[in-house]
């Protein structure tokens, strides 16, 4: 199972990377697509909706089961990955690339150091 | 609880298999390098192996095995000779609620064999062995045969290079040998494709399916998910979501595995009477209009008036759009082409009122 050293992550399965520009980008981790197995649906939420740390902002459905994203950290939606709504199986076969879902404003850049580490995150899936 | 588990257990931990609880069973789920979707695709388009070793078996032996049966279970044995295979049902007798249904395998007056599912082969045994008159023996075979299933275009071709029968026709069984394995090689399954299942004693599992992969014919191992996919594309039930103590023949539209001019089989006279003044529900189809994927126990609405629940839903990797099959009020009045909406999940998902299957079968 990947788990990038350079991204942060939830321990609802969440990656966050790198700040640029007090933006994010954020998708689901290897472990999660794997648990879903073959994902067919996506939602996501619109440009421009603002989202709370914590809070359900969309889902991802796979063949047998239904599973919410969680927003990994507050702030306002500048962008949403087209290509997974289109092609959801793209999550499934690059998480941490081609299938991150959205992008998020933080509303406090700071915040991104409260998330787990590669290692943190590793932990909980053992 | 513990869980029982297949004969070819291993075999599909060395295959990277995600294994899920099943009726009491530990079964693959999912393959590593597969998952529902190629598995899915394998058997409409080539040919999978599914075990499926968690199905139950049960034999009735005996003078008058075969008139026992059908005095038992709804479908008519009569319609049937030996070496064929019917799909019949177990009712319980004060209401005409399904018990289990099964799969009866005619090998004569005085020999029937039964696959019954995983979860009520104990209690479809019990049924049959309180019944049972002087003479007769039922025997719970669960864990004496493995179950493999070869399924899609392509299985054909794939037993026919192991040397095994195939020419046999849809619904019909032959004994056989692979070596020195005795099997029985039936033209039964569940995907809706042309293929075979064969029953093979348990201690020989591991070489039947050795065999089967090193046939030279290229087959994926497929696992339970795909088999929901597949069943549910073609409509097929599932005991427990779409038949159950308190779903009937009559409104699973299974009226066809039911021998209604027999004098006697457990549930008639309530089976009798709701066909008579027609079942408070029926099972239809419902094929999403947009995105968003029924699921069993969603409830159905036209309007604000609530009109079924779904029993059994699931994304079709055939069609690439939700599918469900949902019982409905008669008193809607719904029928073919009509619109409704689902709940998913506090959300109304368009849906179109449908007959299945879903995706044309092609198992002759």
């Amino acid at each position: 199972m990947k788990i990038p050293d350079e991204l942060r992550f939830t321990a609802e399965h969440e990656w966050v990377a790198e700040p640029s520009g007090g933006v994010v980008r954020v998708g689901i981790t290897d472990f999660a697509q794997d648990a879903l197995g073959d994902i067919v649906y996506v939602q996501l939420p619109e440009v421009g909706a603002q989202v709370t740390a914590g809070d359900s902002f969309g889902e991802v459905e796979s063949t047998k089961s239904v599973s919410e994203i969680y927003a990994p950290l507050s702030g306002e939606i500048t962008a949403v990955n087209q290509a997974v709504v289109d092609s959801p199986e793209t999550i499934n076969s690059d998480p941490y690339g081609a299938g991150w879902l959205v992008e998020i404003r933080l509303t406090d850049p700071e915040a991104v150091g409260s998330l787990l580490d590669s290692d943190g995150y590793s932990q909980l899936t053992k | 609880m513990t869980l029982l588990s297949s004969p070819l257990h291993d075999r599909h931990a060395a295959l990277g298999a995600k294994f899920a609880a099943f009726g009491g069973w530990d079964m693959p789920l999912e393959y590593a390098g597969g998952g529902v979707l190629k598995e899915h695709a394998a058997v409409r388009e080539e040919v999978g192996i599914f075990d499926v070793s968690h199905l139950g078996k049960a034999r009735v032996k005996g003078a008058g095995a075969a008139d026992f049966v059908n005095s038992c279970l709804t479908n008519d044995l009569a319609r049937i000779g030996p070496g064929k295979a019917q799909y019949t049902l177990c009712c319980e007798d004060a209401t005409g609620g399904v018990v289990d249904d099964i799969i009866a395998y005619l090998y004569g007056d005085d020999h029937v064999f039964l696959i019954p599912n995983a979860a009520n082969t104990a209690e479809v045994v019990r049924r049959l062995q309180a019944a049972a008159l002087n003479g007769l023996t039922i025997t719970n075979e669960h864990r004496d045969f493995a179950v493999l299933a070869v399924q899609g275009p392509r299985s054909t071709e794939l037993l026919a290079q192991l040397g095994l029968p195939t020419e046999h026709e849809y619904m019909s069984f032959e004994t056989a040998r692979l070596d020195d394995i005795e099997l029985t090689v039936c033209r039964t399954g569940y995907t809706g494709e042309h293929g075979y299942e064969l029953v093979v004693p348990s201690d020989h599992a591991g070489r039947v399916w050795d065999a089967l992969f090193g046939a030279g014919v290229e087959a994926r191992a497929c696992g339970l998910g795909a088999r929901d996919t597949l069943r549910t594309e073609m409509g097929y039930p599932l005991h427990g979501q779409d038949l159950s103590l308190d779903i009937t023949p009559v409104q699973a539209r299974a009226g066809w595995a039911v021998g209604w001019k027999k004098p006697g089989f457990w549930g008639r006279e309530a089976l009798l009477k709701e066909k008579a003044d027609g079942p408070r529900r029926m099972l239809w189809g419902l094929v999403a209009n947009d995105r968003g994927i029924p699921r069993a126990h969603m409830e159905v609405f036209r309007g604000d008036e609530r009109v079924g629940e779904i029993t059994s839903g699931t994304f079709s990797p055939t069609r690439k759009v939700g599918i469900a099959l949902a019982l409905l009020d008669t008193a809607a009045g719904l029928g073919e082409g009509d619109q409704v909406e689902v709940d998913v999940r506090g959300r109304r998902a368009g849906m179109t009122v449908t007959k299945p299957p879903f995706v044309t079968p092609s198992v002759k």
